[in-house]
């Protein structure tokens, strides 16, 4: 096995070694393309968590106060297991690359998926029932 | 840019809280204190990241950016659970 400490310049904190644990340094072009694809999870959930204040504050004619209370907590709760969940996703990519194993699936993308799925389908069946 | 982009975001994130002060009072004011100190601290620091990430691909070998990545997300989870702590607990103003 390549002598990790060489490989990385001397630039390993105590920190950095206790999280990523043994394998080799990857291809410096794929620890950042992992750091990317990280802050592109972390918009999304700050997008959510906007998205959760919009409607809480902006939406006050619109929906009754239960209906905003629910959506809007949906939403931040979506952005609060986005956020998490996109740093350990980033783990188990940087872990996975180290070791030289295949990507694992990311958990995150299919909880998106459905709470984003659920948000719409609350807003759909309000705008069509609700009285015009 | 990736970096910048996220600036950018926790920038409009403050500023939506900002909004929510007219109905949530003074409290939501550690909600915009707390994403604008996050994104100062991103810029602050991003031209010692551009040349970690630029040396790194030199020498082909680049320690992953842990601390830099754990901050976000705590930043991120910090101001997702005060922000359903303001939806449920504290009451409207107006």
């Amino acid at each position: 096995m390549e002598n990790l400490s060489a490989r990385s310049g001397g630039g390993r904190t105590g920190i950095s070694d206790r999280v990523l644990g043994g394998g080799t340094e990857p291809d410096p072009r794929f620890t950042l393309a992992n750091e990317r694809t990280f802050l592109a999870w972390i918009r999304t959930s700050l997008a959510l968590l906007a998205g959760g204040v919009a409607v809480e504050a902006f939406m006050a004619d619109l929906f009754g106060p239960g209906l905003r209370k629910t959506v809007a907590a949906l939403l931040l709760g979506l952005a609060l297991l986005i956020g998490g969940g996109s740093f350990f996703r980033w783990l188990n990519v940087e872990r996975s690359m180290r070791r030289k194993q295949p990507l694992p699936l990311p958990w995150i993308a299919p909880v998106l998926a459905i709470g984003g799925g659920l948000v719409a389908a609350i807003m759909t069946v309000f705008v069509l029932v609700r009285p015009v | 840019m990736a970096w910048g982009r996220t600036i950018l975001s926790l920038t409009v994130a403050a500023a939506i809280f900002l909004r929510w002060m007219h109905h949530h009072g003074w409290f939501v004011g550690t909600l915009v204190a707390a994403a604008a100190v996050a994104a100062l601290a991103i810029n602050v620091t991003r031209k010692r990241r551009f040349h970690r990430a630029i040396n790194g691909i030199k020498r082909e070998a680049l320690t992953p950016n842990v601390a830099s990545i754990a901050a976000v997300t705590a930043s991120v989870v910090v101001l997702a659970s005060l922000g359903i702590f303001t939806v449920l607990l504290i009451p409207l103003e107006q």
